[in-house]
């Protein structure tokens, strides 16, 4: 088989080399690794050798013949064997980068593409077929040669301009820029602000959020936003309790000093019921992690005063008689309603009741009085029709609301304290129990 | 309080510290009999005597290699090299030996020494008389490297660096000489890395070295007319840098103006300039960190030429003024 004679590649960046002489003439016996010829590249005259043992022939190239690299020169043929029929046409395919494929453009993007310095090859073609178009060149001389390859729109900020909007969470897509190349400056979005999405009306009058509104507005929202309300809603036929309320008055309220009320009546009942339910008489640790029951029934009775709302707490409510009961929720309300509560008049409180009966409120859901597990909602007491032995009769009927946090209590529980409240407001002589 | 001029505060300052200490000594070409190129050792060997103000052979190797070796066997030379050019051929001494060895001694040797030396154009020297270089040797860890602009700062600067137990780079400017201001009789230090706000300033801070100090607070007088109030920081020493006080500035004012009157390439601005943006102080930046400094060409012999070479106050004023007013 004839074993072609190629020019070698002697060097890196070698792509000719110069005939210099054969050494061996056509037809001439060689054998293997035998110098058939001297070449000279850039740098050295080098003595090319026979790649194989057999006779000389199919000379191609001449001496002072620049030839590529890879190219046939010559074969080398065994006995009897004839040149390839192709040996006078064939040459080794040189290697060559891939071409690419030719880009599709119209013939006015290609003249001002050559015109720019445009590369069309990297520009984006929307014409049919992906052909590039005159637009698509303009779009990409619109680009600067810096931000070239830069993906998406960037907006340009100064850093602080950044700072601020990310302080004041404002777009900064939005913002117009005064500085340099339209650059947004620290000036502009201080300057910038969202349009309004809605017209406010005019206001008469600003109330600042100051002092227990403040506290009041803080501690409800965290209330309202952390705890699993759930509402309990009973009625009481509170007709015993209001009879008894009545005797109570007319007996002691001379010796007293005052007519016992309802909310003190209510009072001791939450707190003995409290005290047979220690579950409801319970909060959320400070860490969230345990549920602690306390010690002491400490029972906050909300009060409206002109400050807003203040809960004084009667310590050990469930320790106390009616008498000491009402006693000390008259001098705690006195001194919140004169601005005069302590912190420690305000604090402690394990549960909290809450009456707008006096305002013809029948029921409503009241927000925990964290970190308190329950409160109880009081509305008024009412003569109502209901159904009593297979009767209509007309009875003083009372709506309870007790919410609690589900997270520390369930249903059925809650459920029954308050149904313990009710069968103490419907017959209180339990309470002697 | 009584004035000196610049000149003046570093001779004072070297009396006092060789009164103070006799391990204390200088040595130069001319420091003695001649009193130095620039009269700043003027009467020093009167009396000190020729064996503590010392005249060498003219051979700026020689000299840094003395006050090295000095400092090894425990004195406190002071060098001086006549021109900061020359610095250049000391440098196998300062670089390879003086600011290497307390490292590769393991910190059992100290190397106490001052090289003094005025750098700056302006004195019509041409280009191998009037270069700033000092950030070649910023850039050798080892050396410290102070560069004081006031009458005040220079005395107590040189006292600090002469009690220092390193190898200090001490780069005084020919134009400052002359200039004066209060300095205090008794002797003082300021510590080595410690910036000074020169001028408060709201709208923008000029961070300067040396003379360029004294062009920047020229400057921002004329600013404030119109209305522009710069903040004028000076590090002081450049090596140790005190950042926090440039932060400080540049968290204030948003903006920043940098001159230095070395070349603008590889000159100490574009390290201020990296820290700066690399600092806390990046996200109060409202303006690219702008650098005015020398022209990247040699000193030009000709006046008008070397005038225009590197940065003048009404530069640092067309600067400030674009940088404050948006146009940057």
């Amino acid at each position: 088989m004839a074993t072609p004679v190629i020019m070698p590649k002697l060097e890196m960046a070698q792509e000719t080399a110069t005939v210099v002489e054969w050494l061996k003439q056509e037809g001439e016996h060689v054998e293997k690794g035998e110098p058939l010829l001297a070449v000279e590249t850039n740098k050295a005259t080098v003595e090319i050798e026979s790649p194989a043992s057999g006779i000389l022939a199919g000379i191609r190239v001449k001496p002072e013949q620049v030839v590529p690299v890879t190219e046939v020169i010559a074969y080398i043929l065994q006995p009897g064997e004839e040149l390839p029929r192709e040996a006078e046409i064939i040459s080794l395919p040189l290697p060559q980068a891939p071409v690419p494929p030719p880009v599709r453009a119209t013939p006015v993007a290609q003249r001002m593409a050559q015109d720019r310095g445009v590369d069309l090859s990297t520009v984006v073609g929307t014409g049919p077929w992906g052909r590039v178009t005159k637009v698509d060149v303009e779009a990409a001389l619109s680009v600067s040669h810096l931000a070239a390859g830069v993906r998406g729109e960037k907006v340009r900020a100064t850093p602080a301009a950044r700072r601020i909007a990310r302080e004041r969470e404002v777009d900064l897509s939005a913002v117009t820029g005064s500085g340099p190349r339209g650059r947004i400056q620290a000036a502009d979005v201080l300057a910038f602000t969202p349009a309004p999405m809605v017209v406010s009306e005019p206001v008469a009058e600003v109330v600042p959020l100051t002092g227990v509104r403040r506290v009041i507005a803080e501690r409800m929202a965290t209330s309202a936003q952390t705890t699993a309300r759930v509402t309990l809603v009973t009625e009481a036929d509170a007709t015993a309790f209001v009879e008894a309320r009545e005797q109570l008055k007319a007996d002691v309220a001379d010796e007293w000093g005052f007519a016992p009320g309802y909310n003190d009546l209510l009072g001791i009942i939450v707190a003995r019921a409290l005290r047979e339910f220690p579950y409801m008489n319970a909060r959320l640790s400070d860490d969230g992690q345990t549920i602690e029951r306390l010690a002491a029934v400490n029972l906050g009775m909300a009060v409206d005063t002109e400050r807003g709302l203040l809960v004084p707490v009667i310590r050990n409510a469930d320790q106390k008689g009616l008498q000491a009961f009402g006693t000390e929720f008259r001098a705690l309300m006195e001194r919140a309603r004169a601005g005069k509560a302590t912190p420690e008049d305000l604090t402690s409180g394990t549960f909290t009741v809450t009456n707008l009966g006096m305002y013809d409120i029948d029921a409503f859901t009241p927000i925990i009085n964290l970190p308190e597990a329950a409160i109880l909602g009081v509305g008024r007491i009412q003569p109502k029709p209901v159904v009593q032995d297979g009767e209509i009769v007309v009875r003083q009927m009372w709506t309870l609301s007790l919410v609690f946090d589900h997270r520390l209590v369930d249903g059925a529980p809650a459920a029954r304290f308050l149904q313990r409240i009710k069968q103490f407001i419907e017959n209180p002589y339990l309470l002697l129990g | 309080m009584r004035e000196l001029s610049y000149l003046e505060a570093v001779r004072e300052a070297l009396r006092q510290e060789m009164q103070r200490d006799e391990r204390v000594f200088i040595i130069g070409e001319d420091v003695g009999v001649y009193g130095g190129a620039f009269g700043v050792t003027l009467g020093l060997v009167e009396e000190f005597g020729e064996e503590r103000v010392m005249d060498t052979p003219i051979s700026e190797l020689g000299i840094a290699g003395a006050i090295t070796g000095a400092a090894l066997v425990g004195m406190r030379p002071v060098g001086e090299i006549m021109f900061m050019d020359f610095t250049t051929i000391a440098m196998e001494q300062l670089v390879n030996q003086a600011a290497k060895m307390r490292f590769m001694f393991g910190g059992t040797i100290e190397v106490p020494f001052v090289l003094r030396t005025p750098a700056g154009s302006g004195t019509g020297a041409a280009a191998q008389h009037s270069q700033s270089l000092e950030n070649w040797f910023v850039h050798v860890p080892g050396l410290k490297v102070v560069m004081p602009s006031t009458p005040y700062d220079v005395k107590g600067l040189l006292l600090s660096s002469i009690r220092d137990d390193n190898p200090v780079i001490f780069v005084e400017h020919k134009l400052l000489y002359k200039t004066k201001g209060p300095v205090p009789e008794e002797p003082y230090t300021i510590p080595l890395g410690t910036a000074e706000v020169k001028r408060e300033g709201r709208d923008l801070t000029i961070v300067a070295t040396s003379i360029m100090v004294k062009r920047s607070l020229e400057a921002a007088e004329q600013l404030a007319q119109e209305g522009i109030e710069a903040e004028v920081v000076d590090p002081r020493t450049l090596k140790p840098l005190d950042e926090e006080t440039i932060f400080r500035s540049v968290i204030k004012t948003g903006r920043v103006l940098i001159v230095h009157e070395a070349c603008k390439t590889g000159g100490y601005g574009g390290e201020l300039a990296a820290v700066i943006a690399g600092s806390e102080a990046f996200d109060y930046l409202d303006a690219p960190i702008v650098r005015l400094a020398g022209r990247d060409i040699p000193i030009p012999y000709n006046r008008n030429l070397e005038y225009h070479t590197v940065p003048q106050v009404e530069n640092i004023i067309e600067a400030a003024r674009r940088l404050a007013r948006g146009g940057v």
